[in-house]
């Protein structure tokens, strides 16, 4: 019960982040799952997953309440990403991501400047 | 036409990007779409979410036939963040532009060290 408790809590945190910012999560909660519910690192990249889709489906209805989604250009990149993630997912076994990681990594830094700076 | 190829090249991109790097596509996705297309970054969020969630049932296909999703958390889980999505969701709209994308910039720039670090601790 208490687990399940923390669990919940953690979750609403988790779809506060969520909403705001229009992201699945996952970023905030595999690490939180691997730290503190010591899950290995598949079974909270999947169940972080399974998360994500309901978390998902409402904010998406809230923001499409509000007129915030464009429908075509959402299907659109629906099945370029669908393609995309299946490929990606079979290219992350052949090749080390770890230089990919740094230069992706301070490339992501340099866009978030600029977001901030406007 | 040639909107519609970069829209598919952008989709495509944050798909192989999220599944080689391990971040949600949203991280990639909502800067490309704001930078690229000039969409309005509340616009941005909305389509964010809504590509992420037929991506994640692909994934998650994928998790369940390999036995890795413990579903007991993720009803936990889910429960809180449905109910945390529904109050930030609806109170995000009332943000203005401009201080939701300094926002979301600090979001990117914490994938963005989070990624880089993680390349030290092997």
């Amino acid at each position: 019960m208490v687990e399940q408790l923390k669990f919940s809590g953690v979750g609403f945190v988790i779809g506060i982040l969520s909403g705001l910012l229009g992201v699945g999560g996952g970023i905030f909660l595999v690490p939180i799952l691997v730290t503190y519910f010591e899950v290995t690192q598949h079974v909270a990249q999947a169940t972080s997953m399974a998360v994500i889709v309901p978390t998902a489906l409402v904010s998406s209805a809230v923001y499409g309440f509000h007129g915030n989604i464009d429908v075509s250009l959402a299907l659109n990149l629906v099945i370029g990403s669908i393609l995309g993630a299946s490929l990606g997912a079979r290219i992350m076994k052949k090749i080390p991501a770890f230089r990919l990681k740094q230069l992706f990594g301070a490339m992501l830094i340099v866009v978030g400047f600029r977001m901030v700076l406007g | 036409m040639s909107t519609i190829l970069i829209v598919f090249a952008m989709g495509f991109g944050a798909g192989i990007l999220s599944g080689l790097l391990g971040v949600g596509g949203g991280v990639v996705m909502v800067p490309m779409l704001v930078f690229i297309l000039g969409v309005a970054q509340h616009m941005a969020q909305g389509i964010s979410m809504l590509v992420i969630i037929p991506t994640a049932v692909v994934s998650i296909w994928q998790f369940h036939k390999d036995k890795l999703v413990n579903y007991q958390a993720a009803i936990c889980l889910a429960g809180g963040a449905v109910v945390g999505a529904l109050i930030s969701a609806n109170f995000v709209q009332y943000v203005p532009a401009n201080l939701l994308k300094q926002i979301f910039g600090v979001f990117v720039i914490y994938s963005g060290v989070r990624m880089v670090l993680s390349t030290r601790k092997k």
